[in-house]
């Protein structure tokens, strides 16, 4: 068959978004439009077998057990009682400022991301535990909804992050590098939320009514002791793969043994808890790897049209900043974030717009960076934020309405963060380039 | 009958998840013990790699049905959810459809690769044949259960 490949390309990619916006799972709308798509510029019989050799590639690639064991990790680190310790210290230590609560969320929010994977889990973990208290002291709804929402989507940023290993499977960057890439960019995120929820409170004082208990100085030093967990797991495990002693799979899978054994010794760990981990991790699993397998099969197909190299060449004719086009790509992930899901976005849109960004001599492992912290703002963005609605089943009372007013000031601070990632690349490019491997 | 039928073939989905997902135990332990017997003693497990790598292609092969039972796969609901339910219906008997077509697809070419592949693994030795045919197995409880979707949805046309 004969056809020009840019036009069947163009044609292939609308009907994947058609497919997807008519509710058809966007994993298998990738397969399908990637299989039509190989047919007609290649052959039926050179499409078939890619189908099932990639599925195939995929579900035994051993890179990939990285994302099962980040998943169980971050459920036995919410099984071994570590979010209520957590929560427990950053409160002592912020009570007496403005929002000390919702800042104390952040926080542990952030402490928590540093040994889960998953911003839904971090969200819906951490939401238990600190939005009763913060509906004990009154607060405003909007923002102890929002922080919690907001908060969450750090464990996206902060590694482990799964975010991170489906743009390096993707794209073919080290998974390592790129988890150490999120650390800085991840504590200047917590430090930008923190920023929004005082800044909150200054021109709304009745939005956050202070806790009016005293904090001794030895309870606030005794209360360090329940960030020693997730801090020795995180420096553990970061640094291994920091140092080059643990790949990030291995990294995973010691983390994961680790929390295990501590919620063993804690007599935390019952056996509903451990197979609804497993659970968690099987769904989480297979739901992103079946998307990675979609979007493999369909950048074969992306590759043959040439639509990838021919609008990395476009663009870098193009007589404008490479700044003017990344800003453009920004926009385009905030406006993706509304309707679809971060994996989702994330494999829907690399293949075309990953070469783009090589071809305009940015740095690959600092764009990974920028691209999952847009991905995050896509967690909180309306109507699709997949935040907002964990958050919202967490928080019963609540409407999502009052929890999209709560968590909008929070998407000032991710677009700051990105434009300061963008000035200053160094900060997501400093701890890789030291690393030893 | 059918209710009976979907009955026995959803458990038959949940059964084979179970056994895909207590792997994630033993992954998660040889993983450990092989980087640490590697860094600490220079004595890596032999095969820890490929029995890794074959126990993630049963974990995920034998999830892709459960997945769908539990409805995981991502699905961008804005548009349909705000659709007339009838009209809805008819849309998602068209997707389920595309769906039923691609995992044929899945499920017969699974079975024409596997038969084909000499490959064995690089230390171990293992045959790669059954894991291979493995795409099939799920391939055909995640058929069944687009099936099942889809006469929920043909049962909403004709309501």
């Amino acid at each position: 068959m004969s056809s020009d490949p840019v036009v069947t390309g163009i044609l292939g990619t609308l009907l994947v978004f058609v497919l997807i916006f008519l509710g058809m799972p966007i994993a298998f709308a990738m397969m399908f439009a990637g299989f039509v798509g190989l047919t007609v510029l290649s052959s039926v019989e050179a499409a078939l077998p890619v189908t099932a050799s990639t599925l195939w590639e995929v579900a035994s690639f051993y890179p990939y057990t990285v994302i099962p064991l980040f998943i169980i990790m971050g459920s036995f680190a919410g099984s071994s009682g570590i979010t209520t310790e957590l929560y427990s210290s950053f409160d002592k230590w912020t009570r007496r400022l403005p929002g000390g609560l919702a800042i104390a969320t952040i926080g542990a929010c952030g402490g928590f991301a540093a040994v889960c994977g998953s911003s839904v889990a971090t969200a819906a973990t951490m939401g238990t535990v600190a939005l009763p208290e913060m509906e004990r002291f009154k607060y405003d709804q909007r923002l102890a909804t929002g922080s919690v929402a907001a908060g969450g989507t750090l464990g996206f940023l902060i590694p482990p992050s799964i975010g991170f290993v489906v743009y390096g499977m993707l794209t073919e960057q080290s998974i390592g590098k790129l988890l150490v890439a999120g650390i800085l960019p991840g504590v200047l995120l917590t430090f930008a939320y923190i920023a929004i929820v005082v800044a909150w409170v200054r021109l709304f004082p009745n939005a956050a009514p202070t806790n009016p208990d005293q904090v001794t100085w030895g309870e606030k030093f005794r209360a360090l002791y329940g960030v020693r967990e997730p801090l020795f797991i995180f420096l553990f495990v970061m640094g291994g793969i920091y140092l080059g002693f643990f790949t990030p799979d291995e990294a995973g899978a010691i983390g994961a043994t680790v929390l295990l054994l501590i919620s063993l010794i804690k007599r935390k760990l019952t056996l509903p808890a451990l197979f609804v981990a497993m659970t968690e991790a099987i769904r989480i699993s297979v739901m992103v790897l079946m998307l990675v397998a979609g979007a493999n099969v369909f950048s074969y197909f992306m590759a043959l049209s040439t639509i990838p190299m021919q609008a990395a060449n476009w663009v870098a004719t193009l007589q404008v900043s490479p700044y003017v086009i990344h800003a453009v790509i920004i926009l385009i992930y905030l406006v993706l974030g509304c309707f679809l899901d971060a994996i989702s976005m994330m494999v829907l849109t690399l293949p075309v717009i990953f070469p783009v960004i090589l071809a305009l001599n940015f740095d690959p492992i600092w764009f990974g960076v920028i691209a999952v912290l847009m991905m995050e703002a896509g967690l909180i963005t309306p109507p699709m934020g997949l935040n907002i609605f964990t958050v919202a089943g967490v928080a019963k009372n609540t409407s999502v309405e009052t929890i999209i007013k709560g968590v909008t000031p929070f998407l000032v601070a991710i677009i700051v963060v990105a434009v300061i990632l963008t000035a200053f690349p160094q900060i997501s490019l400093f701890l890789p380039g030291m690393m030893k491997r | 009958m059918f209710e009976r039928l979907k009955g026995i073939i959803q458990k038959t989905t949940r059964a084979l998840a179970y056994v895909g997902m207590a792997l994630v135990l033993p992954m998660m332990l040889l993983t450990s013990a092989d980087a640490v017997a590697r860094d600490f003693w220079s004595r890596p497990i032999p095969g820890a790699f490929e029995l890794s790598s074959y126990m993630l292609s049963i974990f995920v092969l034998l999830g892709l049905a459960y997945a769908q039972q539990t409805k995981d796969h991502v699905r961008a609901t804005m548009l349909v959810s705000r659709l007339p339910e009838k009209v809805a219906a008819a849309i998602a008997s068209v997707t389920t459809l595309l769906c039923m077509f691609i995992v044929a697809i899945l499920f017969w070419q699974g079975i024409v690769v596997a038969c084909e592949t000499q490959c064995v693994s690089d230390m171990l030795r293992i045959s790669q044949f059954p894991f291979r045919l493995l795409v099939s197995v799920g391939a055909l409880f995640l058929f069944l259960e687009f099936g099942f979707d889809l006469v929920e949805s043909a049962r909403k046309l004709v309501s």
